[in-house]
């Protein structure tokens, strides 16, 4: 059995109506793996990561399947288990720096506390991990800015605070749930460039959601494409470039603009492909409700 | 970074002084002179003297030095009766808003927080309570407890704390759902200690403007229940019961109602207004 830091397997996730967020999905994270997870928005990219984290919405429930941290079952553990589970082995790097920290705590304790709860360090061991990795960061003065409270900061800044304390436990696996999307242009490239080189130095595992190809081809080695909750093609990257197998993964390919080469045309999804993957999973949904009433 | 943080504030000084300035004074005022009432009093405020009845305040003629606003049908002194008024009302206001507030507000905070059970049973008494009539309430429960502050503490509190139950519910709801509440449980922080330590902060501006909110509303309630006689008894010197005297006088000695009315309005909006500027200063959000 190979060793593997995130196995998801069957995943499936519904609404108490049984409406289907997520079908049958699967995928799996070596480790040191970046494994880019895409698809158009709503395709439930953010709710693996959020299942995987165990912040999945109130009402939205794991029907089916298993989660596997470092190889242990999540749905067998208690809940208080699982909740130090996951934050010894995961983190996430959010969407939004700006909702994503408390606006009435000062940075430093957002950071600290997490790392004294996870590993029991001592208050003086937990800072000096902050400043270690707010340094790493290219953050000056961390005194200052752990001192400081979110709305003082920058957007780009705050970013930044968030992957420090994203690495700062030393998880084997990070979610980074569109980091650079909230962010200006100018600063979205300086952000991918800190997540990937503390991804490499680190060696942890990285599922990285985004839907810009350009981004998948530079920063991972797997890909997982996402149509309405369903995997559509699970394949190393190179080859997905090289010549993808699956038709919507193509259009999706086709459908970024290249900002290697900006000349380079591009083409919307074909509605005629997106209507008839619809369908299919209407089909599919159709049976799943005759076979589970 | 530095540019950030001071603008905001250089901006928020100015707006500040001119909303906090006067309600703080105001109340300043209050507190002082309920605490040092003893000493600042000119006369004893139950002391009759009849053939002092119904003087006027010092600008009118017929006034005698030393009664600065006159006195009323009993020959009291008006002044010395709102100050010792001063901190009767300050100290219902005080005991029954903390009362409320804190009762209120955790039964809020659970509801909004847990969702499921505790919602639905809270929410429902919430219902239930605000369906009863909060005039009669009071009435009927200090018919029951008897006279005296402790019902018309009592009485605040359970009329009032829906007021605080729903707002804080609603709030806590919204911060809830919040992406850093997420961030503390990746983070490995537990369920109801987040509720304390995440939550409670953001919460908090609402619920010290509720507080001063409900400072001026139980300074109201206890001046309708002297009104009505239900308060402490009618010689005590409560604002309420001076109001309720100066009405029967109100064609030739108007001052003993004006003067307690115009305590009760400054109070009250003082109290009002300052929650609301409270609010924005503790939010660094709205600054
Ligand atoms: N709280 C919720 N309750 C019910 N359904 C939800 C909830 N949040 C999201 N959904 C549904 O789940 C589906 C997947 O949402 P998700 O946020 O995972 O999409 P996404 O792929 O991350 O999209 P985006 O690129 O816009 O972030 C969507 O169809 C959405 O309508
Ligand atoms: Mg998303």
């Amino acid at each position: 059995m190979t060793r593997t830091v995130l196995d998801i397997m069957n995943l499936t996730v519904n609404l108490p109506n049984r409406t289907r967020i997520l079908r049958d999905v699967s995928l799996s994270l070596e480790p040191g793996e970046v494994r880019a997870l895409v698809g158009e928005s709503g395709a439930g990219k953010s709710m693996i990561g959020k299942a995987v984290l165990g912040i999945l919405p109130p009402k939205v429930r794991i029907s089916e399947g298993e989660i596997l941290l470092d190889n242990e079952h999540l749905g067998a553990m208690t809940p208080v288990t699982r909740r130090n589970t996951v934050a010894r082995m995961s983190a996430l790097i959010p969407q939004d720096p700006l909702t994503a920290l408390n606006p009435l705590r000062k940075i430093g304790p957002q950071i600290v506390d997490p790392l004294r709860r996870i590993h029991g360090w001592s208050a003086d061991k937990a800072r000096a991990r902050a400043l270690e990795l707010l340094d790493r960061v290219h953050i000056r003065a961390p005194e200052r800015v752990m001192a400081s409270y979110p709305h003082e900061l920058s957007g780009g800044m705050r970013q930044r605070i968030l992957i420090a304390a994203a690495f700062a436990p030393s998880p084997r696996l990070i979610v980074a749930d569109e980091p650079t999307t909230a962010l200006d242009v100018t600063v979205q490239k300086e952000i991918l460039k800190l997540i990937r080189e503390l991804q490499r130095e680190t060696g942890t595992a990285v599922l990285f959601v985004t839907h810009d190809m350009g981004v998948v081809a530079k920063i991972s080695q797997k890909v997982t494409v996402l149509f309405a909750g369903k995997v559509m093609e699970d394949a190393p990257t190179e080859q997905v470039f090289s010549g993808a197998a699956h038709p919507y993964t193509r259009a999706l390919i086709n459908a970024t603009p290249s900002s290697a080469d900006p000349s380079r045309s591009f083409t919307p999804v074909p509605a005629q492909l997106v209507a008839d993957l619809h369908r299919e999973i209407a089909q599919d949904d159709h049976l799943y409700m005759t076979v589970t009433s | 970074m530095a540019e950030a943080s001071t603008a905001p504030r250089a901006r928020h000084g100015s707006g500040l002084n001119l909303r906090l300035w006067l309600p703080l004074s105001w109340v300043t005022l209050l507190v002082v002179v309920a605490v040092f009432a003893r000493w600042i009093a000119p006369h004893d405020p139950l002391a009759q003297d009849l053939l002092l009845e119904r003087l006027p305040p010092f600008f009118m003629s017929g006034s005698e030095p030393g009664y600065w606003l006159g006195t009323d049908s009993l020959g009291r002194d008006v002044l010395s009766r709102m100050i010792y008024g001063a901190q009767i009302a300050l100290f219902v206001s005080v005991i029954a808003a903390s009362a409320t507030c804190v009762f209120g507000s955790v039964l809020g905070m659970l509801a909004g927080y847990y969702g499921g059970w505790a919602e639905r049973i809270i929410s429902r008494l919430v219902d239930i309570w605000m369906a009863f009539p909060p005039v009669l309430f009071a009435v009927l429960l200090v018919a029951v407890m008897g006279t005296g502050l402790t019902s018309v503490i009592a009485a605040i509190a359970l009329i009032d704390w829906t007021r605080f139950a729903r707002v804080v519910r609603a709030e806590t709801l919204v911060q809830t759902r919040m992406d850093y509440v997420d961030s503390a449980r990746i983070g490995g922080a537990r369920r109801a200690s987040t509720l304390w330590t995440e939550i409670l902060p953001n919460v908090l501006p609402t619920i010290i403007a509720l507080l001063m909110l409900e400072m001026g509303i139980a300074i109201i309630v206890e001046a309708i229940l002297s009104f009505v006689n239900l308060s402490i008894s009618t010689d005590d010197p409560t604002w309420g019961s001076m109001i309720a005297e100066g009405r029967n006088a109100i064609h030739f000695a108007w001052w003993v109602l004006l003067f307690p009315l115009i305590a009760l309005f400054f109070s009250v909006l003082s109290f009002s207004v300052l929650g609301e500027g409270l609010r924005q200063r503790f939010d660094p959000v709205l600054q």
